[in-house]
């Protein structure tokens, strides 16, 4: 009876909050739905045949977009938590969404990203068949803590599933790779020939590393995504990944790994074929705002000094000289109200020959957000000269202003809610739709 | 000025790193070199010797970051093998910045929830507890060098000895320990505190106090800092003034 309330009282709000264009409903109904029945999510979880969850500082949402996209491809039905709400109440809203009052609706699949803290609580109750640690990174210190004490946290929480569950980890990040020594079931090691994660890039590394899906003979193509070679069973295959940068090889060899582990075909019911995953690899779309092709430029979120690092590394070498940047920081609580991460984000990387060619970088350079000034004076003791960078705090105005007159790409480089804002903004003016109509 | 040259001394830079506190090296090595000023960043780790006069290049100016629990207790025990060399070098007026963990370890002690105190140098006349309480946001402190803006974001509280100077009054925040309204600690040219966010890009005054006294020691003579056009930072530190007071 209780978890009849908690879904009811979930459904009616996320009406309400749709109804009255609060946003799309996606952290509200599962809120409140937890304090009438706090065990809902793990009743609703466990009506689903497979269950998979995903962790890590960077890369969740475009990792648990691929399994989706695979699953989809092979007609499987999927339910996952959307649009970075990777806490318990995020996880609870979806399945309320899903759920019918009498029986939950035939669900193949569900795919749960977790936040690193939120994992320790909610992947218990989940149960899940198979769980994806892609990296851990310094991200908000005020949140989540240093890094040690959430490696801490996994490590004890694995102990706490079951012996069934598959487990990935990143095999060029020294952290995750901790993980492997302490729990009991399958370990399986995805990572990247010949590069290893060190601090807040990715290096080249010299020791091998033994992994069980690895990328081979990587070829990277600028901003339209890269190759790869992977060999499973014998099986040599060829990847086009239509994501750039190197740190989204890592989501994608996870998704494939996921896959390769949970998917069956329907007709032999053996393993998936990995020829079918590099098919719909090719018509796989980015999350929003993680790496995002408009008509007149991209935006690429940056969250972390690690994340954005690997962004600066991805599209420095691509940026030409009739080209804008528009960075944006925001401090409000989803970004982290700690600013000090951008001291150890790599700028430098971004200050490529022509933006620092003081004629040709003039007028190339805008920076918004609530902490502008802050990320300016980052970037004067990056080097570049603060006389070719505009400052506007309001994110509109600055958007404007680094549109008018452009005669190249415009790079737009926000953080979290600068990011909302910049599609609010896109939405406002007929360019995108929400983006919680987007997900699919 | 153009033949001047800091050697600054990052102690434990591969260890104690966190909070952005690398913001403090760039701020003061390109403050340095934008008045052609020479800068060297010399990383200290376990196990290495400070160079004094005596063995090699003396370092002109250290720098003492905050970090996670683990590497700190390590950090801990080595330090008390350099103590005697940085005692001696901040008598001698050396200056030295200080942050979070590296503050709590040049005091006398820690004391921690469960297990023995660990003990620091004794540098600064003060001692740390640890506390239950999370003090953390942003923090504004008056002091010398004017209103000071950072972010703090620790649990251990530190309590000065009688007598003691402490590096300014919070404004707003929390400071040593959240009840007396001190934050940090001053002895001689060195300074310890709680507030990173980076400290000095946000606060160039304190940034070029320390420029100028590594320079006056190590040459011997007074020494007046070319002015720089600090409009930017200015701004950044008013707009984290208004957003925090």
């Amino acid at each position: 009876m209780k978890s009849l309330l908690a879904i009811l009282l979930g459904k009616t709000i996320a009406v309400v909050t749709r109804g009255l264009k609060f946003g799309g409903g996606s952290a509200a109904p599962g809120l409140y739905a937890l304090k009438l029945d706090p065990q809902i999510v793990k009743k609703l979880a466990s009506k689903i045949p497979i269950n998979v969850v995903i962790t890590g500082t960077n890369g969740k949402t475009t990792t648990a977009r691929i399994i989706a996209h695979f699953a989809k491809n092979a007609g499987l039905k999927v339910i996952r938590n959307h649009t970075g709400s990777n806490l318990e109440r995020g996880i609870a809203s979806a399945l309320i969404h899903n759920s019918s009052f009498i029986n939950h609706k035939s669900c193949d699949l569900g795919i749960w990203e977790l936040d690193e803290a939120a994992f320790n609580i909610v992947a218990p109750k989940i149960n899940p068949d198979l769980v994806v640690f892609l990296n851990v990174f310094r991200d908000q210190l005020d949140r989540y803590g240093e890094v040690d004490s959430v490696v801490k946290g996994w490590v004890e929480t694995l102990k706490r599933l079951p012996k069934k569950t598959i487990v990935l980890v990143n095999g060029d990040d020294a952290n995750t790779l901790r993980l492997s020594k302490s729990f009991k079931g399958r370990i399986q090691k995805f990572g990247v020939k010949d590069y290893k994660i060190v601090g807040e890039g990715i290096e080249k590394k010299r020791e091998k590393e033994n992994l069980d899906f690895e990328a081979k003979n990587v070829k990277l193509k600028g901003l339209s995504g890269s190759r790869f070679q992977l060999t499973i069973n014998n099986e040599l295959l060829t990847i086009n990944l239509p994501i750039p940068g190197i740190y989204h090889i890592y989501d994608a060899l996870a998704a494939i790994a996921c896959a390769k582990f949970i998917f069956t075909d329907p007709l032999t019911h053996r393993p998936t074929d990995l020829q079918i995953l590099s098919d719909s690899l090719k018509s796989f779309q980015p999350a929003f705002g993680r790496v995002e092709k408009l008509d007149f430029g991209y935006i690429f979120l940056i969250k972390n000094p690690a994340g954005a690092t690997q962004v600066f590394q991805t599209i420095a070498p691509q940026i030409k000289k009739e080209d804008r940047l528009l960075l944006a920081l925001n401090d409000n609580l989803a970004d982290g109200t700690d600013v000090s991460w951008i001291w150890d984000a790599g700028f430098e990387k971004l200050l490529t020959p022509s933006l620092r060619d003081h004629k040709v970088a003039k007028q190339s350079i805008y920076v918004s957000g609530t902490r502008a000034y802050d990320l300016t004076v980052r970037l004067k003791y990056a080097g570049f000269d603060p006389k070719n960078i505009t400052i506007e705090p309001k994110l509109d105005q600055a958007l404007k202003q680094a549109r008018k007159g452009l005669k190249g790409t415009l790079y737009i480089l926000p953080t979290y809610t600068a990011m909302l804002e910049v599609q609010s903004i896109l939405t406002k003016s007929g360019i995108k739709k929400n983006y919680w109509e987007e997900n699919g | 000025m153009d033949k001047f040259k800091i050697v600054v001394g990052y102690l434990y830079g591969d260890l104690m790193n966190i909070y952005g506190d690398t913001g403090n090296i760039i701020a003061l090595k390109k403050r340095a070199e934008w008045r052609g000023i020479e800068v060297v960043v010399k990383n200290i780790s376990i196990g290495d010797r400070i160079p004094t006069r005596q063995v090699g290049t003396q370092i002109d100016l250290y720098f003492f970051g905050g970090g996670q629990d683990q590497q700190q207790a390590l950090v801990a025990k080595d330090l008390q093998k350099k103590a005697k060399v940085i005692r001696a070098e901040i008598e001698r007026g050396v200056p030295l910045l200080s942050v979070c963990g590296g503050y709590q370890l040049l005091g006398d002690f820690y004391k921690p929830h469960k297990g023995p105190k660990l003990p620091g140098i004794g540098l600064f006349p003060a001692y740390t507890l640890a506390s239950y309480d999370r003090m953390i946001g942003n923090i504004v402190v008056n002091s010398m060098f004017g209103d000071l803006v950072g972010f703090e974001n620790h649990s251990g509280k530190t309590h000065l000895k009688k007598g003691t100077v402490s590096l300014g009054m919070v404004k707003k925040g929390f400071g040593n320990n959240g009840k007396d309204k001190t934050e940090g600690c001053m002895y001689k040219n060195a300074i310890g505190c709680y507030m990173h966010g980076s400290l000095l890009p946000k606060n160039p005054k304190l940034a070029d106090w320390l420029l100028k006294k590594a320079l006056e020691i190590k040459y011997g003579k007074k020494i007046e800092l070319v002015p720089l056009n600090d409009s930017l930072e200015r701004q950044a530190h008013n707009v984290a003034f208004k957003r925090f007071s």
